[in-house]
């Protein structure tokens, strides 16, 4: 049998590969910048969602006087007093503002001075409003906090100026959102348009990396067999297509483990940094997006940022749906049935050299299929952001001409079906076609590998290859 | 067992490498396959052992097509390999799972071989690491450790210094003595006239002279004279019908037609009172024999 002995060749290469000092470190890196990158995206959602609400709810300023030079005439004594009434000591100021400075940049206590000031333009109207705080060095902790609730009493004091209520003020705050979705399609949230074309993106580039990087180290060890003769000692004992079927299948598991290490060290790193970041604060709505609703908060920048929570949370919950079984098991058929038909191909090329110095400029037209692959799945999504920023989750043309192309499908094909772009129908069809494809390429390349394996001279073109194939 | 080559033919475009080559092993021994660089050896042996397709013949095995790795062949290729970055010892027991060996097996027979060959400190170092001599024993070790029925050795002893070279040739006589059946490529044709009991010359990838060493040497008679005297021979010999072939400092050397020829160019040496060194009458030698062949050909 031609395969006859895959398994061996199969636990060697996977053995000595994951002992090499380059596998391990490049892992312990990579796992590195991912844990750092994932606590990153828990992080920094979190505190750019804060921006709006810098003062905590359960903050307590503990500034000893503040004192308040208003030079728009908005601050009324009413506004003072309520300032004081809430625990921050606030009296007017009968100082000019740098008299009060100066006197607050001596204090050694907490103190502060706000000065409120207007821009007006030709006809005298305010164009602008400035509330700023100077704060003595003992006040620098509070000085954020206490700047933020200045600017909306400020901005209260201005709005009741032209008679509306604070509550009527709050009401008109509530956030407008735009959609424009193509009438029978899926609508999407700002969230879910996001993940239309990141996530896509995302999978392609890792997708692209892992296969054709790997294609590579697969075609580099065939052609550093063949060249350092190893291959003829081989070929004593076992079959050209049983090495190759042995090295692509380790390289497989190698490159499959490599990625499922990198997802739980993810995983681990959000659920470790979830109580710090946004992991932790949409945790909760995850399970129930809808209970937000019924606890609709009463201030308008609480409401647009729980709306943003919320819109997040049923984003990830409708792309959690749909990793289902079925889908997580077409996803790695994808997976490995790609890398398959990728390895052959770099496989054949690598085997066509007989110095290792020509490995790269053999392996050109390999490199251009992966490429063009790679394209063919990635660019149409950024032709499409403009229709996907917009709300509506319908692929483009050449995306789903992407889906059954084989060698664009390995790449674009999981992130259609974790995104619901094909039915289950449509992917297993996709499946099926890039399945054919590989058993025939499979076909081919056990014709041509067996007697370039030994040639020696110049590497061999695709074309002498293709004359060897139609020979044999 | 036996190993029957029938009239094996390679082409490459219109380049014949191999041209109806026919041998048989049927008893145990060294078989020698010679020739010039690029005569068609390594081809052949690439053909015996399945590696290559031949245009036409065949090769059997017990008389039935085979393929060499479902058969117990261990070969030591002309051209070296090993894996560079990996340990001796996990590759050696790669190979002889790969041989269909055990691995508890394999590593006690790789560890017999080691002692042997005195490579024990070199089992957990890196090929890379290991001297040009020191791989060669380890893919020695690859070829003879799994306990081959045929073994092939192409250039055995090539780069090898005399105090290795002799510990390879006493690994073949213990093969040749353990009834292994051997093909042996070299360009060293003392060590194959050491070993050897039949050849085949290859030139050009066609068979030149074929038979048994030591028939084919007698076939060609007593008909290399070298001679040492005190005094000049030149004369007397080209008196005699003989031309100087070489002159040495350890005499001269003339191509005879009988060995009369060669005891009267003797008898004038006595006779003319010249006092003789050395007179040596033999059959001619592999390398001789091979020059001639080969030799022929090339300037053909």
């Amino acid at each position: 049998m031609r395969t006859k002995g895959w398994q061996k060749v199969f636990s060697f290469t996977l053995r000595q590969y994951i002992k090499t000092k380059s596998f391990i470190i490049g892992t312990v890196v990579v796992c590195i910048i991912n844990a750092a990158l994932f606590a990153l995206a828990n992080i920094l959602p979190a505190a750019a969602m804060s921006d709006g609400n810098d003062v905590p709810s359960d903050y307590t300023l503990s500034f000893e006087k503040v004192y308040i030079i208003d030079e728009t005439g908005l601050i009324s004594d009413e506004d003072i007093s309520a300032l004081a009434a809430s625990g921050i000591p606030t009296e007017r100021s009968g100082k000019s503002s740098d008299e009060a400075v100066a006197e607050v940049a001596k204090a050694e206590n907490e103190q502060a001075v706000v000065v409120f000031s207007a821009n007006k333009n030709a006809d005298g109207e305010i164009s602008s409003l400035n509330a700023k705080t100077f704060y003595s060095k003992a006040g620098k902790d509070g000085s954020a906090a206490l700047s933020s609730i200045m600017a909306e009493v400020l901005n209260i004091a201005n709005v009741k100026s032209a008679g509306i209520s604070p509550e009527d003020y709050a009401k008109t705050q509530i956030p407008i959102t735009t959609k424009a979705v193509e009438a029978g399609e899926a609508e999407l949230n700002s969230y879910a348009s996001f993940f239309q074309y990141f996530i896509p993106m995302l999978i392609s580039g890792v997708l692209f990396l892992l296969i054709f990087a790997y294609g590579s180290t697969i075609a580099q060890s065939i052609a550093i067999e063949k060249t350092s003769r190893v291959m003829e000692l081989l070929l004593t004992s076992i079959r050209p297509l049983a090495v190759v079927i042995g090295k692509v299948l380790a390289m497989g598991v190698v490159s499959f483990g490599q990625f499922l290490l990198i997802i739980i060290v993810g995983a681990v790193t959000g659920a470790v940094t979830a109580p710090f970041g946004i992991i932790g604060q949409i945790a909760p709505l995850l399970s129930d997006p809808n209970s937000l609703i019924s606890g609709m908060p009463e201030s308008a920048a609480q409401v647009g940022i729980d709306l943003d929570k919320f819109d997040l949370a049923q984003a990830i919950n409708d792309i959690t749906a749909k990793i289902t079984p079925v889908n997580v098991i077409l996803m790695i058929a994808v997976f490995l049935i790609g890398f398959v038909f990728f390895s052959l191909l770099a496989s054949l090329f690598g085997a066509s050299v007989s110095r290792i110095e020509d490995l790269q400029s053999a392996l050109q037209p390999y490199s251009l299929i992966g490429v063009a692959g790679f394209l063919l799945a990635y660019y149409p999504i950024i032709f499409n952001i403009d229709s996907l920023e917009a709300g509506s989750a319908k692929a483009n043309g050449v995306q789903i001409f992407s889906y059954y192309f084989p060698i664009s499908s390995p790449f674009s094909l999981p992130s259609a079906i974790i995104l619901g772009q094909l039915d289950m129908a449509q992917s297993f069809i996709a499946v099926i076609v890039l399945a054919v494809f590989t058993v025939l390429t499979a076909m081919l390349v056990s014709k041509i590998y067996e007697t370039i394996i030994l040639h020696n001279g110049s590497p061999l073109k695709f074309k002498d290859m293709l004359k060897i194939a139609k020979n044999n | 067992m036996s190993v029957t080559v029938n009239n094996i033919v390679k082409k490459y475009g219109e380049y014949s490498a191999v041209n109806g080559l026919s041998f048989e092993l049927k008893e145990p021994g060294v078989f020698a396959l010679l020739g010039t660089n690029g005569a068609g050896k390594t081809t052949s042996i690439r053909i015996i052992l399945g590696m290559l397709a031949a245009d036409k013949g065949e090769v059997l095995w017990d008389g039935k097509p085979f393929f060499a790795c479902d058969k117990p062949i261990g070969y030591l290729a002309e051209e070296r390999g090993l894996y560079p970055k990996y340990k001796v010892i996990d590759q050696l027991i790669y190979f002889m799972t790969l041989k269909g060996m055990k691995k508890e097996a394999a590593k006690k027979a790789i560890d017999y071989w080691f002692d042997r060959l005195d490579v024990n400190d070199y089992k957990n170092k890196n090929a890379e690491q290991l001297s040009k001599g020191n791989q060669q024993k380890i893919q020695l070790i690859a070829a003879l450790a799994a306990n081959p029925e045929l073994i092939i050795l192409d250039e055995p002893l090539s780069g090898l210094d005399p105090v290795n070279a002799e510990l390879f040739k006493s690994v073949i006589r213990e093969e040749i003595k353990n009834n292994k059946f051997i093909i042996m490529s070299s360009h060293q044709m003392n060590t194959i006239e050491e070993f050897c009991r039949d050849i085949v010359i290859l030139n050009k990838g066609k068979t030149v002279l074929q038979g048994n060493l030591n028939e084919i040497k007698k076939g060609y008679g007593r008909v290399k004279l070298t001679v040492k005297a005190e005094g000049s021979i030149i004369e007397l010999a080209q008196q005699c019908g003989l031309t100087v072939t070489e002159e040495t400092p350890n005499g001269c050397s003339f191509n005879v037609q009988s060995e009369e020829q060669a005891h009267r160019l003797l008898n004038m040496i006595i006779t003319g009172n010249i006092p003789l060194i050395k007179y040596e009458l033999r059959e001619p030698n592999l390398n001789e024999i091979f020059i001639e062949k080969a030799g022929a050909n090339n300037e053909n």
